[in-house]
């Protein structure tokens, strides 16, 4: 969902009409977008679709806004043929294999022009181009360049140019090393003995995609007339509309595109491609999915609205629609497109008559009339995360540590596991509770993670209860009286069988033996483990299994 | 015999040095021996004791905002004392005197001997463990005794009130409504493979979404086991090449990364494995899922958190039947006045609608995101009816009933508060 910003000015001006925020925060709706906020001339909008980059743009937006008075189709885009050649080497394929380009002739390059022209292509490169992976893009001064541009290799330190708003001059080595997008994209050409290059014909370099623009021939200032541009990368799928964008961007503010060829080793192309694509929807599966009973001359007029091109053959409306989309993949999408045209808060909501009858899941039943169990016998519910780290599992437990699930990318080392024991949490929750008054009885129903070979994750999650018990004089009995009474109220036979077990005092421990498995254990917890948690009373616990209790 | 002991401040500063010593080393260390406040105070812990007490001992001047170290002082007698108590030896009364003012040392005379006296008399093993025992380490060189642990004890019933936690409470009472309103509750592993996470929701496998800033992966285990083989031919071919009239995602699909394991990231991958598991239809179901993402922990982003969501199956159910869902959502949940609905976007549903709704004292908040589920997920699981899913953001909702602004204050980790917070609902 990216965030944009545009002009509030220039988005009325690229529409045509004098809004007012408010018609167009309900305009802005037909975009898949949202405005966040509004400060002055600036509006933040939060475009929902991330699969549809023609959007992010005051261009884009404007387009979909104005085809609601308008009706216009799809769009027509007539397109000139330019002399300009880009040679494409056999070396890229391994590299970076292709580009699509495209020229815009007379652009009259405001500000606006200028930072929506930027921002949409930072918002390509960011998630539609997969941080610049799928798709890089280059904008240049035609004017520096002469045809025909090769688009090959080069070797780390074999050619030296200025990058991007720096003077001297450096090799792509040292770009990687020192520039900021150097050292951000760098490691997308990590495994590359040469990185790719596009040169032209007086060896006046454009660009090292994906990294950096050369700072003569890259940068574009409001006195640039006639652009070049290229998107680079691995798969035409993403290269084309990308391309696309931002030439239907670029056309909406008046410029004039040309064409240019591509010529690969075995292969010539023309781009861009603005032909539109065909696709169709069937009106039945139409009001199937809406429930809105359509006819066919409804849907043609708000197809016309969302810019396709429609035509009715029967039940089935054939459409065109604009080349720079790619997120159709269903006519489904498309009947989206109709209803949204329709306008959602224009459909009156159905509750459905459905007759199906309820329930909860067993274990959150039984978990609930636990937790209900427990408060009765005075011991306060606290909830805890199931990530937690091994020094509280293990370490300040003094038991021996296991294995247990590991968070790879954690973003804190106090939450980097998962738990495979319930009494490390409440011993925590204890240590930060010691000036609130005692006794203090507390509980928790929770799952915890378990490494389970047999299981389909090679983990089970498991639900169990844990309670502590804390005061200044605490014995077994204090909470071994607890665990009786919740066995009984659970109508549940047990027995208690003196085990070990080192987080508690020798002697003190007992396990908790019901339908001859061992469910959980109860004791005293040892003066160590306190000191550990800086604890300064006694404590006693169980901890039980409600798995197949 | 010991008789005094550090206190917590105590153990620190003798562990890492008194504050104002910190602050000196840090002046020494700067440019002209002197700093502005604003530029060291967050380097020392305990800033203002060490200005406090630098400033009194004349180690340091202060004009305005600006520090100079005047000298570098050398060991202090505090100093020398704090080392020699935490190995127990003597220490002259003078210093223990300003320690104890600074409550860096306490004596703990008085309940050590009691606490001996006690042990003593019961054969110096310990039979009841007590505050002063810990207290004061006696435990360290006494046995305890053991306790008749196979002995059941009846409960003793005159105890204090206890309650359940209200957050759980409160997640209970939206469990409860959506029973009323006929759904089923589905539950599923903590773990799970991006095959259900992800790719069963026809998320292609270079979506934006898979990437490891936006999931977690885990360290150990790594690969899980793919389901049955005919639903995981079904997903590869919805992704490859596209199934029910749809063109796929086009790309060569890894049956490796689908079998990478992570803590789920949403409550969606229980729809997926209850389509697959040949659901009622019609039926409802609906979940309550403990989810996991890396993201920055904030005001508005706990450590984990709990996703609300469903599905609606039957056949002949329409985007109408969507909105009269979230609508009645709106109205039973979060008791609101109004609702409005704004297109969305999610790779699993088309059309995709987020709910608006007006809350009479929050006003309009995002209440929700649904949509109708693609053919590309629904069928490779076996299921050829509408299926409408949707989600509820009942947090927010939580923290207004509960009177918290902070989301992380919903695992509350305050006893006090947990105790006097009043039972809602």
């Amino acid at each position: 969902m990216p965030t944009i910003e545009v002009s509030y000015k220039d988005l009325c001006g690229l529409i045509g009409r004098k809004l007012s925020i408010e018609q167009l925060k309900d305009l802005i709706l037909f975009a898949k977008g949202e405005i966040d906020a509004a400060d002055g001339d600036l509006l933040k909008v939060d475009i929902k679709d991330a699969n549809r980059p023609h959007l992010w743009s005051a261009e884009g937006i404007a387009r979909e806004i104005k085809g609601r008075y308008t009706s216009p189709g799809c769009p027509k885009y007539s397109i000139g043929k330019s002399s300009v050649v880009v040679n494409v080497d056999k070396k890229n394929k391994n590299v970076r294999p292709y580009t699509v380009c495209a020229i815009a002739k007379n652009l009259k390059v405001t500000q606006d022009v200028l930072s929506q022209l930027i921002q949409l292509q930072e918002k390509i490169h960011g998630t539609f181009g997969r941080n610049r992976k799928e798709v890089a893009m280059g904008v240049y001064d035609l004017n520096k360049i002469k045809s025909p541009i090769r688009f090959t290799t080069v070797k780390p330190d074999g050619i030296k140019f200025a990058p991007l708003d720096f003077q001297e001059k450096m090799t792509p080595k040292e770009i990687l090393e020192k520039h900021p997008k150097g050292k951000e994209y760098g490691h997308l050409l990590k495994d590359c003995k040469e990185y790719p290059i596009f040169i032209d014909s007086a060896n006046e370099v454009l660009s090292i995609p994906p990294i950096i623009n050369s700072n003569h021939t890259g940068k574009i200032t409001e006195k640039t007339k006639d652009v070049f541009i290229e998107c680079s990368g691995f798969n035409f799928k993403f290269l084309m509309p990308a391309l696309n964008v931002i030439v239907s961007a670029l056309y909406d503010r008046g410029a004039k595109i040309e064409s240019v060829k591509v010529v690969y080793p075995d292969q010539t192309i023309v781009t861009p491609n603005m032909e539109p694509k065909k696709a169709f929807v069937d009106m039945d599966y139409a009001n199937k999915i809406s429930g809105l009973n359509l006819t066919s001359s409804d849907a043609v007029k708000l197809l016309k609205k969302s810019m396709y091109n429609p035509v009715v053959k029967g039940k089935r409306i054939e459409v065109e629609y604009p080349a720079y989309r790619q997120d159709i993949l269903h006519q489904r999408d498309i009947v989206e497109d109709v209803i949204i045209s329709y306008g959602f808060n224009n459909i009156e909501p159905v509750i459905p008559k459905v007759n199906t009858v309820g329930n909860s899941d067993e274990r959150e039943e039984y978990s609930n009339k636990i937790s209900g169990i427990m408060s009765e016998l005075g011991f306060q519910g606290v909830l805890s995360y199931t990530l937690t780290n091994k020094d509280n599992l293990f370490g300040k437990m003094n038991v021996k540590e296991e294995q247990i699930v590991e968070i790879e990318n954690f973003v804190s080392l106090n939450w980097n596991v998962f738990r495979n024991w319930m009494l490390p949490s409440l011993m925590e929750f204890l240590s930060n509770n010691q000036h609130v008054s005692y006794p203090q009885n507390i509980f928790e129903i929770g799952d915890v993670v378990l490494i389970d070979e047999k299981e389909e994750t090679k983990t089970r999650t498991v639900r169990k209860i844990v309670a502590v018990t804390s005061d200044s004089r605490i014995n077994y009995q204090n909470v071994s009286s607890v665990l009786d009474a919740l066995m009984n109220k659970m109508n549940l036979s047990y027995k208690l069988v003196k085990s070990k077990h080192s987080s508690f005092i020798e002697g003190r421990v007992a396990n908790v033996v019901a339908k001859n498995k061992v469910i959980g254990f109860v004791g005293e917890i040892h003066p160590s483990v306190l000191k550990n948690w800086k604890l300064e009373m006694p404590c006693a616990a169980f901890e039980i299994n409600l798995e197949g209790v | 015999m010991k008789n005094y002991e550090l206190t917590r401040e105590g153990e620190e500063y003798s562990k890492n040095g008194l504050p104002e010593r910190n602050l000196v080393k840090i002046l020494q260390s700067s440019p002209g021996k002197s700093a502005t406040i604003d530029k060291i105070a967050n380097k020392i812990k305990n800033f203002n004791i060490a200005l406090k007490w630098s400033l009194e001992k004349g180690w340091v001047s202060k004009k305005g905002n600006h520090l100079t170290l005047l000298k570098v002082p050398e060991k202090t007698d505090e100093e020398v004392a704090l080392k020699n108590i935490s190995e127990g030896k003597d220490v002259d009364e003078n210093t223990l005197k300003i320690l104890m003012q600074r409550n860096l040392v306490v004596k703990i005379t008085e309940t050590y001997k009691k606490a001996e006296e006690e042990l003593v008399k019961s054969g110096n093993v310990i039979g009841e463990l007590t505050h002063d025992i810990i207290r004061t380490g006696l435990w360290k060189s006494r046995k305890f005794k053991e306790a008749n642990v196979d002995v059941v004890t009846k409960k003793d019933w005159k105890s204090s009130p206890g309650k359940q936690q209200p957050y759980n409470q409160f997640l209970w009472g939206v469990r409860k409504k959506l029973i009323e309103m006929g759904f089923k509750e589905m539950a599923g592993p903590l773990i799970e493979t991006e095959f259900w996470n992800f790719d069963a929701l026809f998320q292609p496998q270079n979506h934006p979404a898979r990437d490891w800033t936006q999931t977690y992966s885990l360290k150990y285990p790594k690969e899980g086991r793919l389901p049955d083989k005919k639903i995981v031919e079904n997903v590869k071919m919805a992704h490859e090449k596209g199934i029910a009239g749809s063109v796929g995602w086009q790309y060569r699909w890894d049956p490796r990364k689908a079998m990478q394991l992570m803590p789920r990231a949403h409550g969606t991958c229980l729809s997926a494995r209850t389509l697959a598991g040949k659901p009622q239809i019609p039926g409802r179901y609906f979940a309550i899922a403990r989810c996991y993402r890396p993201d920055v922990i904030d005001a508005t982003h706990g450590v984990e958190f709990n996703q609300t969501e469903g599905i609606v199956l039957d056949k002949n159910l329409t985007f109408k039947h969507l909105l009269g869902i979230l609508k009645m959502f709106a109205i039973e949940i979060a008791g609101a006045e109004k609702v409005k609905f704004l297109p969305d976007y999610y790779p699993f549903t088309s059309p995709s609608c987020q709910l608006s709704a007006l809350h009479p004292e929050l006003g309009w908040i995002e209440f929700g995101g649904s949509g109708i589920f693609r053919e590309e997920l629904t069928r490779p699981l076996g299921v050829n009816v509408p299926v409408l899913a949707w989600g509820i953001g009942i947090d927010r909702l939580a923290m207004f009933k509960l009177k918290i602004k902070d989301i992380r204050e919903l695992f509350s980790r305050n006893l006090e508060w947990l105790r006097e917070k009043s039972m809602l609902q």
